[in-house]
């Protein structure tokens, strides 16, 4: 069972993502800042990190940042959830490293599509 | 303030002799100005004392004719000064024959005592509305006064002089002519020179005004703009806010729809089902209230790139297809022959298309939408045609000029009846005018409508029309400079002027 984590403020959006992705099958882990959500990536080791950007002080490309500068957590793939979908946002997620992007509200069909894409990526190597 | 006739019938007589360099200088053409009425017309006051001196004078010789002549010179000078120009040269020639014709009176009829010496006077007075506000030319022309009474007082008194013809009895009456003429010649001038300074006031007043309305204008633009900036910010926000809590309507509803799927509890199926797709609307309500906020404040990006036109067409008409299907509707999609690429936004592009044929399908209950693109010769570059046609409700002509107008739902067919937000064409014609082109229509009470997008095939060439529009801009601004720059002058000038009027008026009163 692939283990996912959350990083969003908003304690609704949070909730119902989280319970959404459950009843997907996923086990679920959530951070409600960017410092916590760096600290549980490490200490949790997630298959895959959903990052809401618009967080507080340390936004989530920042943290996006922090996590792939840690050679524990650099492999993990994260997926960027911004409310707007500017083409500047798009571009800003790959410069960071994020492996996808999606939009605020989410599209349950859709970001379940990008989730499994990018665990199907990578855990290739490790079939390997 | 409002010029005499008859004073505006001179002025343009004395105008007439103005070179066209000195009309553009306001300082420079009122001193021509007063320059050239003294020239036209004090001649005739100044003969006055020749004619008087051959009367009174029983030998009456060549020194009176030389006067005469002298005096009748100045009658030259407007024509040089209109043919040659050199005004300040001129000035200061005409400032020395003054002199001369002064002095040379002097000489010949009593000296200190003469009855011609009142003319004295008028040099500096003169010399000041010639000269204007040039300190060098004041100082040229206290220099050549200066010299021409040392030398006159050297001539009269070390090498000697004739003694004055004019009989003891005579002397009086001469002096009283002579005198009346100054008087008369002074006079002139300053009405002259008042007349000027008036109409030098009244310039600057409507420089002012001017000014003042520009500021006005610049104040208002930039109110504008900050109210607009602030309005486009508050949507944003608003916006933005109003999203969170409609993820968790819509994500909420979406997950009770799934449990009572599962559950199989049925009746409050439609109640959520309401919940969910009002949700929807909202959300797309405000999506559509964020990006023409955005688009009007300017914020809106745009993002060329080569688009192959007709496969942007395809997979829209293959995402539509099915939605005209459960409206009982055909969807045909026709692309014109040689449709290859276009430089656009197609995100944008998309979206503006999309908005076009979610109304179609909306106001049309039967028959069928046609996607259609193709290209044509605009009127300034090759422009992409993208056409939505239905066979609708139609529009009725009366609504034709409102129809763009944000939340403007076909009269009685409300908003919640076809489902729409009413921002749909707003929004669509606000894109494509992004894109450097336009929406445009036709349409027939039930008959159908037809909505088409011209776009440019390249948007770089729209790019082109911003740098014209931003030039025009540029001119605009360098006028206001222009304006702000001759205010300025005016100002000084005012201030020159009026510091000048204490000194006219003691000259006029002594």
């Amino acid at each position: 069972m692939a283990k996912i984590l959350l990083v969003e403020d908003n304690e609704i959006n949070r909730d119902m993502l989280t319970r959404r992705l459950r009843r997907c099958g996923f086990e679920v882990c959530s951070a409600i800042d960017g410092p916590t959500g760096v600290a549980l990536a490490s200490r949790e080791r997630p298959d895959l990190i959903l990052m809401d950007v618009a967080l507080g002080a340390m936004d989530g490309w920042e943290a996006t940042e922090l996590i792939k500068a840690s050679p524990q957590t650099a492999h993990i793939p994260v997926i960027a959830l911004t409310a707007h979908a500017l083409a500047s946002d798009r571009e800003k997620s790959v410069v960071v490293g994020c492996s996808d992007f999606d939009t605020k509200p989410v599209d349950m069909p859709r970001l379940l599509a990008k989730i499994h894409g990018c665990l199907a990526v990578s855990s290739l190597p490790l079939a390997l | 303030m409002s010029m005499n006739p008859a004073v505006a019938q001179l002025n343009e007589v004395v105008d007439w002799f103005i070179p066209a360099d000195i009309v553009a200088d306001v300082e420079m053409r009122k001193q021509a100005r007063v320059f050239l009425y003294s020239h036209v017309f004090g001649p005739y006051i100044g003969n006055t004392v020749p004619l008087a001196l051959y009367l009174f004078d029983p030998r009456p010789g060549y020194q009176i004719e030389v006067l005469a002549a002298a005096i009748s010179a100045f009658w030259i000078f407007p024509i040089v000064l209109r043919v040659v120009g050199h005004y300040y040269l001129l000035a200061t020639i005409s400032i020395q024959n003054l002199i001369f014709c002064i002095l040379w009176s002097c000489f010949f009829y009593g000296g200190v005592a003469s009855p011609t010496l009142p003319w004295v006077l008028t040099i500096p007075l003169l010399a000041l509305f010639y000269v204007g506000s040039s300190p060098k030319m004041r100082l040229v022309a206290l220099g050549i006064f200066a010299v021409n009474l040392a030398g006159f007082l050297y001539l009269y008194n070390v090498v000697g002089h004739p003694d004055s013809p004019i009989p003891e009895n005579a002397v009086e009456a001469l002096g009283i002519v002579s005198t009346i003429a100054a008087s008369l010649y002074v006079a002139m001038m300053a009405m002259v020179y008042a007349n000027a300074l008036a109409s030098q006031v009244e310039l600057e007043a409507e420089m002012r005004e001017h000014m003042a309305t520009a500021a006005e204008l610049t104040r208002a633009a930039k109110e504008a703009e900050r109210a607009g900036a602030a309005k486009g910010d508050f949507l944003a926000k608003i916006s933005h806010e109003l999203r969170t809590p409609l993820n968790a309507v819509i994500g909420y509803s979406e997950m009770l729809l799934e449990d009572m799927a599962a559950g199989g509890e049925s009746e409050s199926v439609s109640d959520v089902k309401k919940i969910h797709s009002a949700g929807h609307f909202l959300l797309k309500l405000v999506n559509e209230v964020l990006d023409l906020s955005k688009i009007e404040a300017g914020k809106m990006d745009v993002h060329t790139e080569a688009v192959d036109l007709p496969g942007l067409i395809e997979s829209i008409g293959e995402r539509y297809r099915a939605l005209a299907r459960q409206n009982d509707l055909d969807f045909v999609v026709e692309c014109g022959p040689a449709l290859g690429k276009i430089r656009t936004d197609p995100s944008k592009l998309e979206h503006a298309i999309g908005q076009l044929i979610d109304n179609a399908i909306k106001y049309t209950h039967q028959g069928r939408i046609t996607l259609s693109a193709g290209l044509e010769a605009g009127p300034k570059r090759m422009e992409a045609k993208i056409s939505v046609r239905d066979t609708g409700v139609g529009i009725a002509a009366e609504r034709f000029d409102s129809l763009f107008e944000q939340f403007n739902l076909d009269g009685d067919t409300s908003a919640s009846k076809y489902g729409g937000t009413g921002l749909g064409l707003a929004l669509s014609q606000k894109i494509s005018r992004l894109l450097g082109g336009d929406l445009v229509f036709e349409s027939k009470l039930n008959v159908g409508s037809c909505f088409t997008i011209k776009i440019p095939v390249d948007a770089q060439q729209a790019g082109e029309d911003d740098r014209v529009v931003g030039e025009a801009i540029r001119e605009a601004e360098a006028f206001h400079q222009q304006l702000r720059r001759l205010v300025g002058r005016a100002k000084t000038e005012g201030a020159d002027a009026s510091g000048k009027l204490p000194g006219m008026r003691a000259a006029v009163n002594g």
